[in-house]
């Protein structure tokens, strides 16, 4: 054996390539984590059941799909969007409006309309969504790339697409009839009885994480995300990768927007907004969920897979702590702490790293 | 006039807020009647008392290179603590807690940020959550009241035509930082380590001292807006005042301070934020409703942001291509030289 087999590491068992890879405070924090869970899990009555189980993965296919999104834009090295409830404000309005608007143009005028014209309004309101989406992620993405700050940038684009948003709808609730196409992605389920939108979370989840790891693109994020100079100099400017990522995390906000809508038949600017949502807004939650699956919010290192445990493992115990009947307050300081808690972990990581440097 | 041009080149960002501001001014007082008197002129000194204060705590940040995303929370944390006690204990006591309460918070938040080296948006989207949790679990998840509405009379009782309590206190407030921030050593450290925190650190400034000041500064800051608020109001809720965020960064950057840091004052901050005053204002006279306000906020950040970004790399561009013609320059200077070296003499 000779040392270069001994430094790649395939003779190690699995403990000690985990020792190798991670430092021990992250090894603390996820035991710890781990713990929490498993405690929580035994101590609470019903909460290893099939049908809460099903419960926790529904409720975290929302956020988790929005988070999956923001994870590219965060591993590309440009920190976050505090627009993701806007953009899918702006998205969910638009798709009501079309879904509300085009109905009886497809169907006929009395009577029950047939599946056709359900799957063509449908489609309609989709494809206008999702080009509606693409625009507001390309003009962030745009202004980003140019060397705008990522935070105040969209903080801005926040405030005008959430204003464009409400006046569009007069800031009223916009409903439209039953049946309609998207109870089929809100509500309904194909594989037994699992929702199709814990489907979709799965689904797209699986999907990011290929394209993270075995696309070009994929790689490209992450060098962007780790070494911005290093992808300058390789021809990876920022600018097309801002775009690109942002584009990403808004389509994922719209399709959340859409699934969203399909469960309620109706629309409202403040849907996503602390006011509505059980653990405040869905912005900060999703970010929420980004930090503490453990993604560098500096860029770089992370992956789409731990975004995706980050989800369930927030959705769960949001669930115990419903079930230990605690109220809103201590579910909200309890993500909060969580989020604080994996930043210092994290933090204290990177600066352990650079003294060794 | 040689004094106002020298002025002019020196604060191109400050005159470009000043000429936006009573440019603002003067469109609404000739279109709104109403809008050039006593009462609205009062109506806008009570707003800048709180937006006022969220301006400057964030051009307090932004000069230092971070931005508090938490302050909002800050300041709901600090109106649920003020309405919730006061009647219990009296106000000055409840006020004096709050402002304690959050001021410690941006200290810790300061001392943080300076201690794990890591920007200030990473930690304060954390804290923005978890004080949310914290007023929420203060308020008890409800609406918190006051029953003696002595003191909200108080608060905004006339003065002097504009002002009241409560704007005299901020107005104060704006000088002492002002004082602070120009003829202190500690002021100016934080500009040393926003504007070129490098070479600030490699001087032998610590990075400890001036987030910590500023930190704390801007938790004092968001404490009273909310206090303001709360007690003005007579109420508090726990997931209220989020939109201070947007509009307080509007004023700091209209104010003129750069994301880099080291740039922009409290004059700014303060014409920044009575810009954004004037236009609230003016809109709530041509009955437009509130999400209107917060898309023209939205349009003016953004168009401030590419105003910045745009002039920072038209900036870079020129100093390449000046650049790049110094070398050609010196190239074909190097290249007559060789030419005449390698003629043959004679």
């Amino acid at each position: 054996m000779t040392d270069a087999t001994a430094m790649s590491g395939d003779d190690l068992n699995f403990i000690q390539r985990i020792r190798r890879d991670y430092s021990p405070l992250v090894i603390i924090m996820v035991g710890l984590f781990l713990f929490v869970f498993v405690a929580g899990a035994t101590l609470t009555d019903d909460f290893l059941t099939w049908f809460n189980v099903k419960t926790i993965i529904r409720d975290a296919a929302l956020v988790g799909i929005m988070a999956i999104g923001l994870t590219f834009v965060t591993l590309s090295g440009n920190f976050f969007l505090l627009s993701m409830k806007e953009i899918a404000a702006l998205s969910i309005i638009c798709f009501a409006t079309l879904m509300g608007a085009d109905w009886n143009q497809w169907g006929p005028a009395d009577g029950d309309p047939t599946t056709s014209a359900l799957m063509t309004t449908f489609l309609v309101a989709f494809a206008a969504t999702m080009i509606i989406a693409t625009i507001t992620g390309a003009m962030q993405g745009a202004l980003i790339g140019l060397g705008g700050n990522p935070i105040v940038v969209t903080l801005g684009a926040a405030g005008l697409f959430f204003g464009i948003g409400s006046w569009w709808s007069d800031n009223l609730v916009v409903s439209y009839r039953r049946p309609h196409g998207a109870e089929w992605l809100g509500t309904g389920s194909f594989i037994g009885d699992i929702p199709n939108i814990t489907v979709a979370f799965i689904i797209i989840a699986i999907l990011a994480e290929l394209t993270l790891r075995y696309t070009t693109f994929g790689r490209q994020v992450y060098l962007v995300g780790a070494n911005r100079a290093a992808g300058r100099a390789t021809g990876h400017e920022n600018f097309g990768m801002a775009i690109k990522c942002c584009i990403i995390a808004s389509v994922c906000a719209a399709f959340v927007a859409v699934a969203f809508s399909g469960q309620v038949s109706s629309a409202h600017v403040n849907y996503f907004s602390s006011e509505f949502g059980s653990s405040g807004d869905m912005t900060i939650m999703v970010i929420a969920i980004v930090m503490v699956g453990g993604n560098s919010i500096m860029g770089g290192y992370g992956s789409t897979l731990r975004t995706s445990l980050g989800a369930i493992f927030i959705s769960s115990i949001d669930n115990m702590m419903v079930l230990n009947g605690f109220n809103s307050g201590a579910r909200v300081l309890a993500v909060g702490l969580m989020i604080v808690f994996s930043i210092i972990v994290f933090a204290l990581v990177r600066r352990g790293s650079r003294a060794v440097e | 006039m040689e004094r106002i041009k020298h002025f002019v080149t020196e604060n191109p960002d400050l005159v470009f807020a000043i000429l936006l501001a009573v440019g603002v001014f003067t469109f609404f007082a000739i279109t709104e009647p109403l809008f050039f008197t006593h009462r609205t002129g009062f109506a806008i000194m009570e707003r800048f008392a709180v937006l006022g204060l969220v301006g400057l705590a964030l051009t307090l940040c932004i000069i230092a290179g971070e931005i508090d995303l938490s302050i909002g929370s800050n300041a709901a944390l600090a109106a649920v603590i003020t309405v919730r006690f006061t009647d219990d204990w009296g106000a000055v006591n409840a006020l004096l807690l709050a402002l304690a309460i959050s001021t410690t918070i941006g200290a810790i938040q300061g001392y943080f940020i300076a201690y794990l080296r890591i920007r200030a948006i990473v930690l304060t989207v954390g804290t923005l959550m978890l004080l949310r949790g914290v007023a929420l679990f203060a308020a008890e998840e409800k609406t918190v009241m006051l029953t003696d509405f002595r003191i909200p009379d108080f608060i905004s009782t006339k003065m002097l035509v504009y002002f009241s309590p409560a704007s005299l206190l901020v107005i104060a407030m704006f000088i002492i930082v002002g004082l602070f921030m120009t003829y202190t050593r500690y002021g100016r450290e934080i500009y040393a380590i926003g504007g070129a925190r490098k070479e600030a650190l490699a001087s032998g400034i610590s990075l400890q001292r001036p987030m910590i000041i500023v930190f704390a500064i801007s938790g004092f800051c968001a404490g009273l807006g909310g206090i303001i608020i709360g007690l003005r109001s007579g109420t508090a809720q726990a997931l209220g005042l989020q939109y201070l965020l947007l509009a307080g960064t509007v004023a700091a950057f209209i104010g003129g301070v750069s994301i880099l840091g080291g740039k922009g004052g409290v004059i700014g901050a303060a014409i920044g934020t009575l810009t954004v005053n004037f236009l609230n204002t003016g809109l709530v006279f041509n009955v437009t409703p509130s999400f209107m306000v917060q898309l023209y906020l939205g349009i003016l950040l953004l168009v401030v942001i590419m105003f910045q970004t745009g002039s920072r790399v038209f900036d870079e561009r020129q100093r390449r291509s000046q650049l790049l013609n110094d070398a050609d320059r010196r190239r074909s200077i190097l290249a007559d030289k060789i030419a005449e070296l390698r003629r043959p003499s004679g």
